[in-house]
């Protein structure tokens, strides 16, 4: 086991504990490479972690694992953290989909609660929306066979055989240009059944005109038939685990240490040097942070970045960040009367006016917020409950905000936020809020130092998406010897992408380093 | 597949769907080539505003020194502007900035609250006051060494003991002991100042009268609140007349007071916390009406229930992985591992030293340990896992321990 020590060489040096890079790190150290693990935090995880207040331990960010599956029926994440990379850890399941708000829908109030199962979330969407079934039953066979066509090409280790691609998932290929709402129109899906299948949006953070619809569709189909899942003491416990398995295959981590630079010699990877001035020889890094910081920070040289590596930067968007407000009441959930987990409430039908709204330092109009003991009961004391009302900011909506009025706008911001909860959902918080924490995009900026405090990744829409991502992953790979994982990926944002995306790059860097090149 | 085959078509024709797919990487390599080459700038926006809310390290000069009793100092820091600190951190009435200190060959940190108020940072200046006491290790060096030019090194703003609208009622019972008293000065400035929309009722225990830290301070700003500030001194070894005599009890609280209407805030010493635990209890208030600040190091481990008695008085021997150092130092049973390593010259990373912030967590990889229950503040998973907070955990036995380098600021 490593006891913290370190060397002045590795196989591998992965940048950043996020959930990519503890994955990353877990699985080059499983493969017998010499791996280092370099966090500038105190704590493994990124945004994956835990905070304590009185005696209420919060969960940053995470709502619920995609592609987890319960232990009879194990999706690709429990595979991988339990099978393949073998941590300890409990996973609880949420109990429901989701409960969808949207008090000013054309025809009114729409308030659907949509169950896990196909049958069973096909027959909701029936009683909800008569005349729905067979536009969603069609919607749900197609995000069926484009999670077999991203399965398909995955095995296929990026050589797929094109009359299988055109004769097995033609679906999959005809819609891969096409636009979420561009999909739901073809199907001439009624329109309040497109606004419920649509509830998780915000999960990828693009307007439904703009989404990629296959990657909403992988996600959604994952969630529906695996369920999701969450940890029992925060993301904190898994990201812990991950930590402890690094250490126990050998692999050296390092907190408080920031990687300064990436060093690189005609135009590979040569090395790393860090804040405490450690200089690390090292032929291959994986960044689990964005190419955005990574070019405009760590490349040392910066003439080593290719003006073509500029360019892909700036043609891409960088998603949003977030406010987080997290409440710990002293009233357990059913005083309260919450009786759902997850409640995604859109002030405004519009995804896309939602979207541009997020872009502006105003009033938030769509908030997803769960109560956590819905699902882990006892994650507070017994009376008490944990609830955390999400919603999205682009960081630069906070770029002219000042010190001196930061205090009294995140209170206000998050007062507007409970405030629509309790009146849409016809609850009261505010009388039993014992402990309150909010965070903003410099909240998470601070932790994480993520590019503008951005939690997501480069915008998922169409030109953007996994397919086009990862039929060009080799060509726009601009340094030998640097790979990236995170949800800046290929695999894009999400707990289940970027815990994947850390497998990927450590598997590529692997053969490389077996290849010798 | 499962299900039924089913063939989409979006535009009308089913061929033109694959030539868009087709398009779909020459699409994106057309946008990519049309992008501007602009390279990105390193800070972005709100990555300076986390740097000015949250500095690193904040270098600073003692611009004034004032006595406040005979064994207080006041001690008004300014940024120190050569070393690359412009301005001050705003921060919240009721927080504390953690210090750094070179004393004899070892780093070592200190929490203190702010006495001053949020605006007196924007103006250029913090100040926090400081209690010369019997082998106050800290406060004594502060008192022998800081004079005016000094050079300082502190963090950010810190800890989460200040008034917060969407849960406080907005009427405050503050209850402070001895320098307690600074986080509430900063409060009662912040009222007149109008950053604060509450009132503030402020029980203030001393052993005497001559010991009342900013007595006039607190009488002026009671006296220019409008009836928004109150002070009851209640001092602990004198009878003098005006001021309240004895500790302050649930009774007296009620005398001035209506209960069910107010906020309880309490900063002091640790046996004012033990004291007034069972005085609140009387009182039957939800815990969200009352809040304490942290106290500082724990004195007198072995007096605390749940501890071996068998252990008390012991030296022990605590091995030590610190970046690539391994190094076998002393710790002794009384004293927390953070000072066995701080004394030891291994320079840990810390702030609260209450057992809250987590930034000491390090690894325990062998040995037993005594954390006192109201001070573990570690994460469930940490207790799972392992981890401890050196500041609060006291060493049963021979320890093995992995603890990260500081952070470099």
């Amino acid at each position: 086991m490593s006891k913290g020590g370190f060397s002045d060489s590795y196989d591998a040096v992965v940048v950043g504990a996020g959930n990519g890079g503890l994955v990353a790190a877990a699985t080059l150290a499983a493969k017998g490479c010499k791996t280092l693990l370099l966090e500038q935090h105190n704590l493994p995880g990124g945004f994956a972690s835990s905070f304590v207040r009185g005696r209420f331990e919060f969960e940053p960010s995470l709502h619920e694992v995609s592609d987890f599956g319960p232990p009879h029926d194990k999706g690709n994440v429990r595979i991988l953290l339990e099978d393949k990379i073998g941590i300890d850890t409990e996973w609880f399941p949420v109990p429901e989909a989701y409960r969808l708000i949207i008090p000013h829908e054309k025809g009114g109030r729409l308030d659907a609660t949509m169950p896990f199962g196909e049958e069973e979330y096909l027959a909701k969407m029936e009683e909800y929306v008569p005349g729905s079934r067979e536009s969603v039953y069609k919607f749900i066979r197609l995000c069926e066979e484009v999670v077999d066509a991203f399965t398909y090409l995955g095995q296929s280790r990026g050589n797929p055989d094109k009359k299988v691609l055109t004769s097995k998932y033609g679906n999959f290929l005809k819609t891969a240009s096409y636009s979420l709402q561009d999909v739901l129109d073809a199907l001439k899906m009624p329109y309040r059944a497109q606004k419920i299948i649509t509830a998780y949006w915000c999960y990828l953070g693009v307007g439904v005109k703009d989404l990629s619809f296959s990657i909403f569709a992988a996600m959604f189909y994952r969630y529906i038939t695996k369920q999701a899942f969450i940890p029992r003491y925060r993301s904190h416990e898994f990201t812990t685990a991950l930590d402890m398995k690094i250490r126990e295959l050998g692999g050296d981590i390092l907190y408080n240490t920031r990687v300064e630079k990436i060093l690189v010699e005609d135009g590979r990877v040569v090395g790393v040097e860090t804040s405490h001035g450690d200089r690390i020889k090292t032929n291959h890094v994986i960044a689990n942070t964005s190419p955005h910081t990574v070019y405009s920070r760590l490349i040392h040289p910066r003439t080593a970045v290719l003006e073509i590596a500029w360019k892909t930067c700036n043609a891409r968007k960088v998603g949003f960040s977030a406010f987080v407000v997290y409440l710990g009441l002293d009233k357990s959930p059913q005083e309260l009367g919450l009786n759902e987990y997850s409640h995604f409430i859109y002030s405004t039908p519009d995804t896309n006016d939602i979207y541009d709204a997020f872009h502006r330092l105003e009033r938030p109009i769509g908030q997803a917020t769960v109560c956590l003991n819905n699902a882990v009961p006892d994650c507070s004391p017994e009376g008490t409950s944990i609830v955390y009302l999400t919603t999205l900011f682009s960081g630069d909506a906070w770029k002219n905000v000042s010190p001196a009025e930061y205090f009294k706008l995140k209170n206000r911001i998050a007062e507007e936020m409970i405030d629509e909860f309790e009146k849409v959902v016809n609850v009261n918080l505010r009388d039993s809020i014992e402990e309150i924490e909010v965070a903003t995009p410099a909240t998470f900026a601070r932790y994480t130092g993520a590019f503008n405090g951005g939690i997501y990744g480069y915008e998922p829409v169409v030109w953007d998406s996994v397919l086009p991502r990862m039929m060009t992953m080799n060509e726009e790979k601009y340094i030998k010897g640097l790979e990236f994982a995170g949800g800046f990926a290929f695999r894009c944002h999400g707990y289940s992408s970027s815990l994947q995306s850390g497998e990927t790059a450590a598997l590529l860097t692997y053969k490389d380093i077996m290849e010798g090149k | 597949m499962t299900g039924d085959r089913i063939n989409i078509k979006i535009k009308p024709l089913g061929i033109l769907d694959l030539l868009a797919f087709k398009n779909l990487v020459p699409g994106r390599k057309k946008r990519i080539q049309k992008a501007p080459a602009t390279v990105i700038g390193s800070l972005q926006p709100v990555n300076a505003l986390a740097c000015k809310l949250h500095p690193a390290v904040q270098h600073l000069i003692v611009g004034e020194v004032r006595e406040e009793t005979g064994d207080v100092r006041t001690y008004r820091l300014l940024p120190h502007k050569e070393k690359g600190t412009e301005q001050l951190a705003y921060f919240r009435p009721g927080q504390y900035l953690s210090f750094t200190f070179e004393v004899e060959g070892a780093t070592v940190t200190r929490p203190y609250s702010i006495s001053s108020s949020p605006q007196e940072a924007l103006a250029g200046y913090y100040e926090i006051t400081v209690k010369r006491s019997d082998g106050g290790f800290i406060s004594n060096y502060i008192w022998n060494n800081w004079t005016v030019g000094s050079e300082v090194e502190a963090g950010g703003p810190e800890g989460q003991f200040y008034y917060d609208n969407l849960r406080d009622r907005r009427h405050i019972v503050g209850i402070a002991g001895g320098s307690g008293i600074t986080p509430f000065r900063s409060m009662a400035k912040s009222i007149l100042e109008g950053d604060l929309d509450i009132s503030l009722t402020l029980f203030y225990g001393s052993n005497r009268k001559d010991e009342i830290i900013f007595k006039d301070d607190l009488a002026a700003l009671q006296a220019a609140s409008g009836g928004r500030i109150k002070v009851v001194h209640v001092l602990a070894e004198e009878k003098v007349e005006g001021f309240e005599h004895g500790f302050i009890t649930a009774g007296l609280l009620k005398k001035y007071v209506d209960l069910d209407s107010c906020s309880i805030f309490i900063c002091g010493p640790q046996a004012m916390y033990e004291h007034l635990d069972s005085e609140l209890a009387k009182l039957e208030m939800r815990r969200k009406f009352i809040r304490k600040e942290v106290f500082g190091e724990i004195k007198n481990v072995e007096r605390l229930s749940g501890y071996p008695a068998e252990a008390a008085g012991k030296n022990f021997k605590m091995l030590v992985h610190m970046g690539k150092r391994t190094v076998e130092i002393d710790a002794a049973a009384g004293e927390s591992l953070l000072v066995a390593l701080e004394r030891a010259g291994l320079c840990p990373p810390s702030v609260c030293r209450s057992g809250s912030c987590g930034v000491c967590r390090s690894l325990l990889i062998k040995g037993d340990v005594f954390i006192p229950a109201d001070v573990d503040g570690r994460r469930q998973a940490d207790k799972k896992f392992g981890y401890i907070h050196p500041c609060v955990t006291f060493p049963l036995g021979n320890l093995e321990i992995v603890v990260p380098r500081r952070k470099v600021r």
